[in-house]
């Protein structure tokens, strides 16, 4: 498959509900705003379905999948290193102490980015098959 | 060149008004005495017919008949000049600002050259037209949302006017402080912030994230669904982005660490290594690990295949473009050339151009040296990567400092790009995650290094007094500021980024289908060949021996 008329229609609803959801948050406090939010998500979602109902048009990929539970372990390691990093700033007030949490926290993030995330890539990739 | 001419002039006239005002004022004089001395300018300014003669020399355009009057019964006042010195001043930025916004936006012909160029014939519209189409996504979103995330609570810079339109940061209370979180003024540029100042201000940092929208489209060139790409593309340009940019510039937390921790001046991103490029980079790290190698690039023993490029002079071509466009990015973060320390402009372009130039050497001696050819490719990389690497500290460091931050940055984009493709394993056809992802972070931590303190914006940076200071000129907190900065680059962002994409994959997709890869993107998904007169070339054996049923098997 390729690019069609599907993908550009539900394409231009995507837009036109991320214009009116904004123009709704943008003008929440007034009646108008909040029923643009709400008509505005409902179009994000009708959109989104679309998209889900046209995916399986593209056809075959190259692509056999990754293990979902090594990729949230990586996604969560890649926020769990960022928490360590702002959160460790209060466990110590001395510039080394904060410099080494710091450090740690970015360790813990690259090891999800870096290590984690890249095997999920490749445990199923399709050139070792 | 008349905008400064006239602003000379006026500056001069101001000056020697108010030095003639201040000794008259001591000598007990009549106030009158400098309404008198206006009066008497005024006198001999150039009549209209000696203006109708014609100023080859240009010595009487721009003179005191030019100031507006504001009571022409009274005539000119030292109000009416300091006005207008004020107003020069403003125009002055802006005028600086918007130019070099102006050169930022021509950036993206240059990423469109350097990554099509880098990339397969077959491919060639697909990638120019994601590098098309993602200016208009992202100034889209920009506009309707991502401005008012990242910039709405940035009120307060002197050089623009002071943007008070822009005064709706959201904040939390945590450990006693005050941190801020979003933007929440500015959405379509509607309401109070339909201001001059507000849109100068608006071009400006709207090109900037087009930026780091166009360095995904490299490290997933060849196999990214248009589809998934455009939405993708505004989701990072209403969100992802602006969310980290107001972290950094907008008054967010990660510049309020210097006021509520004591590190350094906060972090310090003088123009956006971090900002633009790493969010670009680990942003594209993500998606290229969702959407997977492209077809035949790597064996099954996991060794790396080289899928060259159709248009090497396009590449270096692109680059130049780039370059030349740097100058708006770095020396235009100043956000003025008049006041507030601005005159560093020129000094924030040689550190700009000495990256660049040592950024290119150290990869071409590195390729040169290691695998013995001064390779075209890398080299390229290798400027961009030295400009990537000067974005954060150019208007901190001084110009030994900025040479050896593009060296290390040029030799770091060589050892990064084969670590990501033979070590991780992730297919990058243009370098993208390394030249904006690994050298936009050794920029970030740059600044925490070389940061010579002898920089002075206004007197204080973040709201900290004094001039942003490394770790080798005597400040280890500023590193730590920095490092907190990196850390949000490499776990929040990209771990944003990367959740985000994963829905997307779910819903779209982000892969097209193995037949129109195989194919090239040009006619499936663009419906037309981006050089169809051209005769291509055979591809390598493993290219035209592969079949969609083998490539999907």
């Amino acid at each position: 498959m390729a690019a069609t008329k599907s993908q550009g229609r539900s394409f231009t609803l995507f837009m036109l509900g991320v214009t009116v959801t904004a123009a709704g948050i943008a003008y929440f406090s007034t009646g108008s705003g909040k029923l643009a939010l709400i008509g505005g998500l409902v179009v994000l979602a009708v959109s989104f379905g679309i998209f889900l109902k046209i995916k399986p048009d593209e056809g075959e990929v190259a692509d056999k999948g990754q293990p979902a539970t090594m990729r949230l372990a990586g996604v969560l390691a890649a926020f769990a290193g960022w928490a360590i990093a702002v959160f460790g700033l209060n466990l110590s007030t001395s510039v080394s102490g904060r410099m080494v949490t710091t450090l740690v926290g970015i360790a813990v993030s690259l090891a999800g980015a870096l290590i984690l995330l890249p095997v999920a890539a490749n445990k199923n990739a399709i050139w070792k098959s | 060149m008349k905008i400064f001419r006239m602003a000379s002039a006026t500056c001069a006239l101001a000056f020697l008004l108010a030095a003639g005002a201040v000794s008259v004022a001591r000598a007990d004089a009549a106030p009158s005495a400098s309404a008198a001395e206006l009066k008497d300018a005024a006198s001999k300014a150039p009549t209209t017919s000696t203006l109708a003669a014609g100023d080859p020399a240009g010595t009487i355009t721009g003179t005191v008949s030019d100031v507006p009057v504001s009571d022409s019964k009274a005539g000119l006042s030292l109000g009416d000049v300091a006005n207008q010195v004020g107003q020069n001043k403003i125009g002055i930025n802006f005028t600086w600002t918007l130019i070099c916004g102006f050169l930022v936006m021509f950036m993206q012909a240059g990423f469109a050259m350097v990554e099509a160029g880098l990339c397969r014939v077959k491919n060639a519209n697909h990638t120019y037209m994601m590098n098309f189409f993602v200016y208009g996504c992202g100034l889209f979103a920009y506009w309707i949302m991502g401005f008012a995330i990242q910039m709405g609570g940035a009120a307060g810079n002197g050089n623009l006017g002071g943007l008070q339109p822009l005064i709706g940061e959201h904040t939390v209370s945590l450990f006693g402080k005050t941190w801020g979180l979003f933007g929440q003024s500015g959405m379509f540029l509607s309401g109070h912030s339909y201001d001059v100042g507000v849109m100068v201000i608006f071009l400006f940092q709207m090109v900037f994230m087009d930026t780091a929208l166009t360095i995904v489209t490299g490290a997933c060139a060849e196999r990214w669904k248009f589809l998934t790409f455009s939405v993708s593309s505004v989701l990072m340009g209403a969100i992802t982005y602006p969310l980290f940019a107001n972290w950094a510039w907008g008054g967010g937390w990660l510049a309020q660490l210097g006021t509520n921790l004591g590190l350094g001046k906060g972090y310090a991103d003088f123009a956006g290594s971090g900002v633009v490029h790493s969010v670009g980079g680990v942003t594209a790290l993500a998606v290229a690990l969702i959407v997977g190698p492209r077809i035949g690039k790597f064996n099954r023993d996991g060794s790396a295949n080289a899928i060259i490029g159709h248009d090497i002079s396009a590449v270096l071509i692109g680059c130049f473009i780039l370059a030349f466009g740097w100058f708006g990015f770095n020396p235009g973060s100043t956000l003025g050339a008049s006041a507030a320390g601005c005159l560093r402009i020129g000094s924030v372009a040689v550190n700009t151009m000495l990256a660049g130039c040592t950024g290119t050497f150290g990869a071409l001696l590195y390729m040169w040296a290691i695998k013995g050819k001064p390779d075209a490719s890398m080299s390229a990389n290798g400027l961009l990567a030295g400009l990537v690497a000067i974005t954060a500290p150019s208007g901190f460091v001084n110009p030994i400092c900025s040479g050896i931050i593009g060296l290390i940055a040029g030799v770091l984009v060589c050892v990064s790009v084969a670590f990501v493709e033979n070590t991780l394993k992730v297919d990058d056809p243009v370098g993208a995650i390394s030249v904006h992802g690994a050298c936009g972070l050794w920029g970030v931590i740059s600044v925490g290094l070389f940061a010579d303190g002898t920089s002075n914006y206004g007197g204080a940076w973040n709201g900290v007094s004094g001039s942003v200071t490394g770790l080798f000129y005597g400040d280890a907190s500023q590193l730590v500021a920095q490092l907190v900065g990196v850390s949000t680059l490499v776990g929040f962002v990209f771990g944003f980024s990367y959740a985000l994409n994963w829905v997307l994959d779910i819903f779209l997709g982000h892969r097209v289908s193995a037949e129109s890869e195989l194919a090239g993107l040009d006619l499936p998904e663009m419906g037309q060949l981006g050089y169809p007169e051209f005769v291509f070339a055979a591809e390598p054996e493993i290219m035209r021996t592969a079949t969609p049923a083998a490539a999907v098997a």
